[in-house]
């Protein structure tokens, strides 16, 4: 069973990042790129790292999809097709693409996996939740308030140069 | 449920809504016109194209959903200990709070929030 669901998984996460590099509507790119990135969640899930599976649902499906989807519709190009690209370029990438995971493939296959004795389990929600908020050795909650700092400064820079592209205007 | 039923629900269910909409597609009768291929039916032809640029206000909420959409993944792991820790967690998310509060205040200072 769950072989069959990682093989629909991998399959919908494939045809859908190709079709997203072919498709000639760059709005349409945005939304395969939707369903790529929902389909790795999917496999996220398959193999209990639950945590992960929801923020790559919530930040990268729910969050920086729509971003993209945004800008594009920003653009005042969103009518257009893009141009079919030559077929010297289509033979060149794809011959990139080969020797890339070529490689990618010969590194992996030299490294020996040692399957280890115990059994491996993700760390729960709560288990990073305890991490997060413990303030005693091995405890995170001081990079926990920095990151609301670092977000807190996200904000104000984006709306900084929002607001000065709104002046140009 | 076992496999195999699961994968025999998963093939009754596509025969079922593709039958429908194969004998649908067999049986109606036909008639075709330019304003039934608009994207919105209300009766007035579009001007220009459908896919048209959108306004720059948009992109700003976009932006300020983004980070409190960050904030989120972290308020998710509190959320679940929130019980077993106590009063420390609440305090630890209190001052979380204030200092992205302090960006929401910025926003609306700098009247981002505003629809112009």
């Amino acid at each position: 069973m769950e072989t069959y669901i990682f093989y629909i998984l991998a399959g919908a996460i494939l045809i859908f990042a190709l079709l997203s590099v072919t498709t000639r509507r760059v709005l349409r790119a945005a939304v395969y790129l939707l369903f790529a990135l929902g389909s790795t969640a999917g496999i996220y899930f398959m193999v209990e790292f639950l945590f992960l599976a929801a923020v790559q649902l919530l930040v990268y499906v729910g969050g920086v999809v729509v971003l993209i989807i945004f800008s594009i519709l920003l653009t005042s190009q969103i009518n257009d097709r893009l141009e079919q690209p030559e077929w010297l370029k289509v033979m060149a990438t794809m011959l990139l693409v080969v020797v890339g995971a070529g490689l990618s493939l010969f590194v992996i296959r030299e490294y020996d996996f040692n399957i280890s004795e115990t059994a491996m389990t993700a760390p729960t929600v709560s288990d990073i939740g305890l991490k997060l908020l413990s303030y005693g050795p091995g405890g995170y909650v001081l990079p926990f308030e920095v990151i609301s700092i670092l977000l807190l400064a996200a904000m104000i820079g984006a709306i900084v140069i929002a607001k000065r592209m709104k002046e140009n205007d | 449920m076992s496999t195999e039923g699961l994968i025999l629900f998963f093939i009754a269910g596509v025969l079922m809504v593709g039958g429908g909409i194969i004998v649908s597609n067999l049986v109606a009768p036909r008639s075709t016109n330019a304003q039934k291929l608009d994207p919105y039916e209300c009766g007035i032809p579009t001007i220009g194209p459908s896919w048209m640029q959108f306004r720059v206000g948009y992109y700003l909420f976009a932006i300020m959903f983004l980070i409190f959409d960050v904030e989120t993944v972290f308020i998710f792991p509190w959320a679940v200990v929130m019980k077993q820790v106590g009063m420390t967690a609440f305090i630890e998310i209190l001052i979380f709070f204030v200092i992205l509060g302090l960006g929401l205040l910025y926003a609306w200072k700098k009247k981002a929030l505003r629809w112009e």
